[in-house]
């Protein structure tokens, strides 16, 4: 069949530093920490975690009230990062013309409204209240920031959301860019979204034993992925999202391309809910690379799901030990997570932000918290634990493996320009 | 509080709508008030004076006839 080539040509998203995109970038190049600590004044007892949180972020006034107010904040993140994807493809908010019908939306989220129906929980339970406001089901609904943005952008084709753990973005773009290719959208709008601060999502998260620890003074540094003292991964919130376009159609209109996905793969263990596998991984690696047709020695740099975890981090070197092979130890890899953090649904597109943006600058942002610290036990790839520029970046990987086992891989090219 | 400053607050709070156009002839609609915001007004509203309003009320279309089912609801509840 004849497929399509699908030009990244829309990026945006609520930055976790609270600037704009050439921020974010910058920041994450020059190895900043966006992982501050979290105390709130929740009942009964607060929250106190390091945690990367959106504080600047203002709904109503990027929104406008009225649609912000029929919005929980996973769709008011998801909303904002698809609103500045949008504005950054050049393509106007509302059809001019052009038929939009079979354009669409897929969206990642892990927890999706969970703050609304934990709102109604405390209304009930705390309030004593004995109803809730009917928009309650409204704001919490998995899909209500797809709906949005297909409403908000006239897009009348696939709307869904993916709820795959922490892959759930990653899958989400993943799918959109097989309808691009296969020629069934031309435009795609897809990302993440994701507001894991619920009391109870924390309390939980906590109970699994797998948060890194910290207070005011050692939160910035608390996510140190590969490292020997690595404690866990930190939590965020956030909104990550890419405009996928059929090339030509992007080529015809003038657009700025910022990069090419290439390449889609996913699998899952079949073995375990938490323990990640091995194989499981080496399988999405490497399927994704046969989807892009690339060998691995075409591959530049790879952004880790990287999350900080005892376990997590060695199953995921020895996967790109066994698809790379001999080249493995040559492999430039980073988890841009030891900066932004984990953003659950929303990180597979975070961190495929940072690997388009890291071929099109032609940059690697490290890997901190890791010089000097690496764990032998993730040895076996390249480590950038700073800024790398010294070698042509043609295309990388970007990984994210979920619980469940679902496990999710996106190739991307850089565009000669 | 009167029922048209309830509504005039909600409506402000809400979708951000200027005081002085809350007005009795006012169109809902033209407020921005879709079904899932009447309803949520029906909500504040009761939640406001602690009543609970009958299932096959009629919608108001102007701000006037919503002003005067609250008010009558409210005399009801007094009585």
């Amino acid at each position: 069949m004849d497929q399509r080539r699908v030009a990244v040509t829309g990026i945006g998203l609520v930055s976790p530093y609270g600037g704009d995109l050439p921020d974010f970038f910058a920041r994450l190049v020059a190895g900043e920490s966006a992982i501050r600590h979290l105390l709130n004044d929740d009942l009964p007892r607060p929250l106190s975690i390091p945690f990367v949180g959106c504080p600047g972020f203002d709904p109503d006034a990027v929104l406008g009230k009225p649609l912000a107010a029929m919005m929980d904040r996973f769709a008011q993140l998801g909303v904002a990062a698809a609103f500045a994807a949008w504005d950054d493809c050049g393509l106007p908010r509302m059809p001019d013309g052009e038929s939009r019908d079979g354009w669409g939306v897929t969206w990642g989220t892990a927890l999706g409204g969970t703050l609304a129906f934990e709102k109604g929980y405390r209304e009930l339970w705390q309030k004593g209240r004995e109803r809730l406001s009917p928009l309650t089901v409204v704001l919490g609904m998995n899909n209500a920031a797809n709906a949005h943005i297909s409403i908000q952008l006239g897009l009348g084709g696939v709307s869904m959301s993916h709820t795959v753990a922490c892959a759930s973005s990653a899958i989400a773009i993943g799918e959109a860019f097989r309808r691009v290719r296969s020629g069934e959208a031309t435009v795609m709008v897809s990302g993440g979204s994701d507001v894991p601060q619920a009391y109870a999502v924390v309390r939980a998260w906590e109970a699994l034993r797998v948060l890194a620890p910290g207070d005011a003074e050692t939160s910035p540094a608390a996510c140190r992925p590969f490292a020997a003292d690595r404690r866990g991964l930190v939590l965020g919130e956030g909104g990550a999202a890419l405009v996928l376009e059929d090339w030509d159609h992007a080529l015809a209109r003038g657009a700025r391309i910022h990069g090419e996905i290439i390449g889609y793969g996913t699998t899952c263990d079949h073995t375990h809910l938490v323990r990640p596998e091995v194989s499981g991984q080496t399988r999405a690696l490497a399927a994704t690379l046969a989807d892009a047709g690339l060998a691995p020695a075409d591959i530049d740099y790879v952004n880790a799901h990287g999350t900080a975890t005892a376990e997590g981090d060695p199953v995921e070197i020895a996967a790109l030990a066994a698809v790379f092979g001999g080249r493995a130890a040559q492999l430039p890899v980073s988890a841009s997570k030891s900066m932004h953090g984990h953003l659950l649904g929303a990180a597979g597109a975070i961190e495929a932000i940072a690997t388009v943006l890291a071929l099109r600058e032609q940059v690697i942002p490290p890997t901190i918290n890791l010089a000097g610290n690496l764990d032998p036990a993730c040895a076996g790839v390249d480590h950038v634990t700073s800024a790398r520029r010294d070698r042509p970046l043609r295309a990388a990987l970007s990984n994210s493996f979920a619980f469940g086992g679902s496990n999710a891989a996106l190739a991307f090219r850089a565009v000669v320009r | 509080m009167a029922s048209i400053d309830l509504i005039r607050e909600f409506l402000q709070d809400r979708l951000g709508a200027e005081p002085e156009k809350v007005v009795p002839h006012a169109l809902l609609a033209d407020l921005g008030v879709d079904s899932l915001m009447m309803l949520e007004l029906m909500f504040e509203f009761e939640d406001r004076f602690g009543i609970k309003l009958v299932r096959n009320l009629k919608t108001p279309r102007t701000v006037g006839e919503m002003a005067a089912l609250m008010d009558g609801l409210i005399a009801r509840q007094k009585t």
